[in-house]
């Protein structure tokens, strides 16, 4: 008898602890996912190396340091010098880092050369929608 | 349909048309932003309505229709950009001519048939191809071609007029700020309104949604001629594009790919792509030296780069993008 009633409260236990984890994870998730990177004016960077730390969500999960180097107005490096994640012995982070230095594109106001009818098109419906954000 | 904002206290409108058989987009900053864009269209509308050979009612199609014929009188502003052309197909002979259209119009059958016209064809052409012909008297301000076949194509400065008009419209508006996009060439006013220079970016010739790299412009034009733009592919895989050597008949292979002449005025920026494009890397370098304060960026057959001095710091390559700094 109390060996069922012992099971049942391990496997509340779990379930409670299962529960309030996950649902820590999902809003830690969230955050992870909703982080903005638009901020930045990629057009608009001056050369040097900056220190930068995210203090890692809502339960410092995350939290993490890097140095960035900007160089000829473009980001050319960025380094992991510290976190606090479990996982930081992997290389991930140099994965998703590599992506931010191919994802900075050149910011231009308008391209030169640049004829083609349909793409000037959706150009048109991005000008469009621009506004639409400030609306 | 011109869009208009106010942002931070400051208005902004821009409009994309089409017109002179491209996409235009024009972008103001400024208390008379919206006029200056109802104004800048109605500009645009005029000038292609003197210029356009394809309207039957211009001022071009006129002295084209009476070709061999007789001298037609024309605006003083039509009279103003034959004679510039003129004087470009003088200084530049075999890489620019402004009577080229019975070729541009043989090659334009062609490329509905993705074949090139046969030799024998562009022999029969060529000869109509003479600037020569075109008599201008500036006392009557008439123009006219001397045989019959000839004709005028302004294609290759008309856009580079109507930007400069364009600036000068943006400039009665107090307009301090703007700048103009004719299908791909690029016309600034000023910089943009916090003060920093425009970017320009350069269309990569060869990946549709990318570009080489961008230019710093205040106040300056950007205009490129690629064999990106206009071209077909015929059965053997061989590309044959619109800027057609007035030597050879045949699209231009001077191992260019795209030119880009960043300068003050648009009407020598426009023919200046042109002719650099024709001429290749070497000619088109010494035809650049008597235009001061005009840059280029010249791009090769292996998509190399090459920028002028002048652009040194002003322009800004993407990457992977190998690039050299002309001296």
């Amino acid at each position: 008898m109390y060996g069922w009633i012992i099971a049942l409260v391990v496997v509340a236990a779990l379930g409670t602890a299962g529960g309030v984890g996950w649902s820590r994870l999902l809003k830690e998730h969230k955050e992870a996912r909703s982080l903005p990177l638009n901020a930045v004016d990629f057009g608009k960077l001056n050369d040097g190396t900056y220190h930068g730390a995210y203090e890692g969500g809502m339960y410092k999960w995350r939290a993490n340091e890097c140095q960035v180097t900007v160089s000829s107005g473009k980001v050319t490096g960025i380094q992991l010098v510290g976190s606090k994640d479990p996982g930081g012995k992997n290389t991930q982070h140099e994965a998703l880092y590599d992506r931010v230095i191919q994802a900075q594109s050149l910011q231009v106001d308008t391209i030169s050369g640049a004829t083609l009818t349909s793409k000037a098109y959706l150009q048109a419906v991005e000008n469009a929608l621009v506004q639409a954000q400030h609306d | 349909m011109i869009m208009n904002i106010q942002l931070e206290n400051r208005l902004i409108a821009h409009t994309t048309h089409c017109a002179m058989g491209t996409v235009m987009t024009h972008k103001a900053f400024g208390s008379y932003a919206e006029d200056s864009l109802a104004a800048v269209c109605g500009e645009v509308a005029r000038i292609e309505g003197l210029l356009s050979r394809f309207l039957s009612g211009s001022e071009i199609s006129r002295i084209n229709g009476s070709a061999g014929i007789k001298s037609e009188k024309v605006s003083l502003e039509t009279y103003d950009v034959l004679s510039k052309a003129v004087e470009f197909s003088r200084s530049f002979p075999g890489c620019f001519d402004v009577t080229i259209e019975p070729l541009v119009t043989l090659w334009s059958i062609g490329k509905e048939s993705f074949a090139q016209p046969d030799e024998s064809s562009i022999k029969q052409v060529l000869p109509l191809v003479n600037y020569r012909d075109l008599i201008l008297d500036p006392w009557e301000s008439t123009a006219g071609l001397r045989n019959v076949g000839q004709s005028v194509d302004l294609g290759g400065i008309g856009k580079g007029f109507a930007g400069d008009r364009i600036r000068e419209v943006f400039k009665k508006f107090g307009i301090s700020s703007a700048y103009s996009n004719l299908g791909g060439n690029v016309v600034t006013v000023g910089a943009k309104p916090d003060g920093s220079p425009w970017q320009i970016g350069i269309q990569h010739p060869r990946q549709e949604n990318s570009v080489i790299g961008s230019v710093s412009v205040v106040n300056q034009t950007v205009v490129t001629s690629g064999d990106y733009q206009r071209y077909f592919t015929d059965g053997q895989g061989k590309r044959h594009h619109h800027i057609l050597d007035p030597t050879t008949g045949h699209p231009a292979e001077s191992g260019l790919i795209s030119v880009s002449i960043v300068a003050e005025k648009s009407l020598a920026a426009d023919p200046l792509s042109t002719i650099l494009f024709v001429a290749g890397m070497e000619k088109g370098l010494t035809f650049l030296r008597s235009f001061p304060q005009t840059e280029a960026i010249l791009v090769d057959s292996d998509l190399k780069v090459y920028v002028t001095q002048g652009l040194r710091t002003r322009f800004q390559v993407d990457k992977g993008i190998a690039v050299t700094i002309l001296n």
